[in-house]
């Protein structure tokens, strides 16, 4: 019954071709149009590193001016510390399980042989970095403890840059140049690309790519490595010290800090290490405001860093107005459709169709409008995301349409044409078929 | 107009399907004005001008890795290379340009005795003597810096500028009595740091475009000496890409630092705005597909409405209808249904704009959007009804007298 169905459903659409091609264009491009925003706004909102995210605080200490409004929320603090007081922190026997300072910089990576040098981002981090942020290696592994004590010149490089440098040979222990330094590759990451880029989350730097370089922070600290990034400052550094020296020890901020915390008691604890933490800097003259301290999990985080952009939420309602307006068009097309097949459902039903059956065959129909409708949605969303990729910087991960969001789009569509057809296809149903038959 | 009455009667016989349609048009309308309107606010910010001879200034940076070098050195030659070059009018070492989301901002105050949060925030851009004429300003008052005002400021050397040239926005916010020049001000709670103003530019806007200060700046005669050099140049009208390759091939010549980029201004301008970019894009793509799908949706209404009523237009054309009162009915019919639907459309547009500014900060909507909006939609729908209505002119009279 079915496929006889599907064949009255074929050769029905094949009679109003023009018709039946606008309710599928209308269907693929309301479809077509809100896949490409809800896949963006989608990646946008995601949650970067789902087994961990809850248990990873990124931590704000609010040391600013004096004389500004007081602090009411995480989004009226500076979202990056002091070097003073990362460094504190990371130094102290703290309730949490790892802790994390670092800062984002750069230098020009002088391959061996003839290649040009070029320019790489570089991430200035401790060896707690890899293993809270469940870093995967291809090739050996993060530095230790040790290393950052002795500030080594240990390396670990992304799987670019090794394929890039060393045809991706396994490169452990081979010489890796940053400018004019020697560092030692100690392990190689595998393809990593958390999204957002949660750990430094800058305003519009949520989806760039992750680092390629990765070397023991207090290195680039005895380096003077520049910091490249947001820094801001709310007191000039102290002129007597020489530049670096006085604005690592100002109320610059420039570093970003995470803890790892499993519990709620180490939640606590951890709030409270913090502003004893603060009351004791206070007790040196430095933190003059009221006392504010910050811990927020990935997803808060996320919230606070306000990382899908109000750009996107817009583009997703009127993307969602204009399906419904494509739903609207299909409804009416339908219901021009379906009043004009009286004649031959009332011819159907004088035959001894019930309208049970009648029903079912027309909704075949409007359901393979939905399928249709769907798939040229999905080539759509399809299109549209690649013209989104190239109209933003740094979108290029959040961008791929997978078999998921393809399901999702052809399913979408069938359900929306479906209700879309339900009524005319009950009017129809309904139809008395004596009356038509006289006029035939 | 005495056919009003039947088209009206006749509509009803169809309350849903009028319904839809005059819902089509009435959300058409509020999103398409919804969207003009963004797009239209988005371009107005992109067309602000920045105060630079936009289509001839160029941006070449470059980076160092040998550590050893002698970066004042560097940066003299280099500047000297890049005067040299014919078709040049000027070129200066920057530590960022306008526009390009990447800048310095510090705060300025007129007295010793004024609190940290009572600074007047500005965006410094430190160049050397040819800075003023790179960015194409005019000066207003007071000189230019000479070679002697010039510091250096690097990890050996916190050279402190003891002159600046200001914007006259932000010599306005300093001094509103008109009278910033001469004037000291400093660049530290407390009276450190003096800088006397020596010089007052037209205009100039700063690195980020969205700020609420964006024309507060001013410039301070400082070479950055941390890594390499941003390099800034303004050619004669036309010569920019030429220079750009000549400058690139000249510069690769020394090989104990890279060249990061060379763009032109407005490639950069581009990049800084692409996010509003895009947005047009997205938006004026909604407003041409929407426009079409309700338009189509409307052609296919009223083709199929005519199929049906072949016969009945048969027996109006035999009973003396002329061509014109066949088109006529439609577009009568049609013109009802859009204003029923622009009239909810109308309170749906301003809805859908409070929601957006309440919650995206949007910006509120001119009223004349509206009745544009309004009228643009009516004559769509007017157009999109021609052509079946063309098509219902052409039916025989005949037709009424073949299958009774």
């Amino acid at each position: 019954m079915f496929n006889y169905y599907l064949r009255l459903a074929l050769s029905s659409i094949r009679r109003t071709p023009v018709l039946s091609a606008l309710m599928v264009l209308a269907l693929g491009l309301g479809i077509g149009a809100f896949m490409t925003t809800f896949t963006v706004y989608h990646l946008m909102s995601g949650d970067p590193i789902p087994h961990r995210s809850d248990m990873l605080y990124a931590v704000q200490l609010d040391n600013w001016d004096p004389n500004r409004p007081p602090t009411e929320s995480a989004r009226d603090v500076r979202a990056q510390l002091t070097w003073q007081d990362g460094n504190n922190l990371v130094l102290a026997d703290t309730p949490a399980t790892r802790q994390v300072h670092m800062y984002g910089t750069g230098a020009v990576v002088v391959p061996e042989g003839n290649d040009p040098p070029f320019d790489e981002s570089v991430r200035a981090t401790w060896h707690s970095f890899f293993p809270m942020f469940d870093v995967p290696f291809l090739y050996g592994g993060p530095w230790g403890q040790a290393e950052d004590e002795a500030r080594a010149g240990v390396a670990v490089i992304g799987r670019e840059l090794n394929d890039k440098l060393f045809n991706g040979e396994n490169s452990v222990g081979r010489d890796l140049q940053l400018d004019d330094q020697h560092y030692r590759v100690v392990g190689v990451i595998d393809d990593w690309q958390p999204m957002p880029r949660f750990y430094h989350s800058d305003w519009g730097r949520a989806f760039e790519d992750t680092e390629q370089v990765f070397i023991p922070m207090n290195r680039a600290i005895d380096l003077q490595m520049g910091q490249r990034g947001n820094t801001n400052c709310w007191k000039m550094p102290d002129e007597d010290l020489p530049l670096f020296e006085g604005f690592l020890k100002s109320e610059c901020v420039f570093t970003q800090f995470w803890a790892e915390l499993e519990t709620p008691q180490q939640v606590a604890a951890y709030k409270d290490y913090l502003d004893n933490y603060v009351r004791g800097q206070k007790a040196i003259g430095r933190f003059e405001r009221p006392l504010a301290t910050f811990i927020s999990d990935v997803m808060e985080w996320m919230d606070v860093m306000r990382v899908v952009r109000d750009d996107n939420r817009v583009l997703l309602r009127l993307s969602f107005l204009f399906l419904l307006v494509c739903v609207l068009n299909t409804v009416g097309l339908l219901m021009a459709k379906f009043m004009g097949k009286g004649g031959e459902v009332a011819l159907r039903r004088a035959m001894g169709a019930s309208r049970r059956q009648v029903f079912q065959q027309n909704l075949i129909e409007v359901g393979l409008i939905g399928v249709l409708g769907g798939l040229a949605g999905a080539g759509l969303a399809w299109l549209g995301l690649r013209a989104v990729e190239n109209m933003y910087r740094g979108y290029q991960h959040l961008v791929h349409l997978d078999a998921v969001m393809l399901l999702t789009a052809i399913a979408t569509a069938t359900v929306f044409a479906v209700l879309a057809g339900m009524y005319p296809v009950w009017r129809v149903s309904r139809l008395a078929p004596a009356g038509l038959l006289k006029t035939q | 107009m005495t056919d009003i009455g039947p088209i009206f009667r006749a509509l009803l016989q169809n309350k849903l399907g009028t319904l839809l349609i005059a819902l089509q048009i009435a959300l058409t309308l509020a999103i398409v004005t919804n969207a003009a309107f963004i797009t239209q606010q988005r371009a107005a910010d992109i067309a602000r001008p920045t105060g630079l001879d936009e289509p001839n200034t160029g941006i070449i940076l470059t980076t160092i890795f040998d550590m050893q070098l002698d970066q004042m050195q560097m940066l003299r030659d280099d500047l000297e290379t890049l005067r040299t070059i014919p078709g040049v009018i000027a070129a200066t070492v920057v530590n960022s340009v306008p526009a390009s989301g990447s800048g310095w901002n510090d705060g300025l105050y007129v007295d010793a005795e004024q609190l940290s949060n009572e600074s007047v925030n500005y965006g410094r851009f430190m160049v050397d003597e040819q800075g003023l004429d790179t960015f194409g300003l005019e000066l207003v008052a007071g000189r230019n810096f000479e070679p002697e005002d010039m510091v250096r400021f690097s990890m050996e050397e916190n050279g402190i500028p003891g002159v600046l040239v200001v914007s006259q926005a932000l010599a306005d916010a300093l001094f509103p009595d008109g009278d910033a020049l001469g004037k000291t001000v400093f660049n530290e709670v407390g009276g450190g740091q003096p800088m006397r103003i020596v010089g007052i530019y037209d205009h100039m806007q700063n690195a980020w475009p969205s700020s609420d200060r964006v024309d507060l700046t001013a410039l301070v005669p400082v070479y950055m000496l941390f890594g390499g050099g941003m390099y800034t140049l303004r050619t004669e009208p036309g010569q920019l890409p030429r220079v750009l390759t000549e400058a690139e091939e000249l510069l690769s010549k020394n090989r104990s630092r890279i060249i990061d980029y060379v763009r032109t201004f407005e490639e950069q301008k581009r990049r800084t705005y692409s996010g509003d970019i895009a947005m047009i894009k997205l938006l004026g793509s909604v407003i041409a597909v929407l426009s079409v799908i309700t338009g189509l949706g409307i052609v296919g209404l009223a083709w199929f409405s005519v199929t049906q009523r072949r016969k009945q237009i048969g027996t109006r054309r035999a009973l003396g209808a002329t061509r014109w009162d066949i088109v006529r009915y439609f577009m009568v019919e049609i013109g009802l249904i859009s204003m029923t639907g622009l009239f909810i459309g109308m309170i749906g547009t301003i809805a859908l704009n409070w929601f957006l500014d309440t919650s995206y900060e949007v910006g509120r909507m001119p009223l004349w959007y509206l009745p544009v909006g309004t009228a643009a939609l009516w004559l769509l729908g007017q157009l999109a009804v021609l052509v079946p209505a063309r098509r219902a002119a052409k039916i025989p009279p005949a037709l009424a007298t073949r299958s009774v």
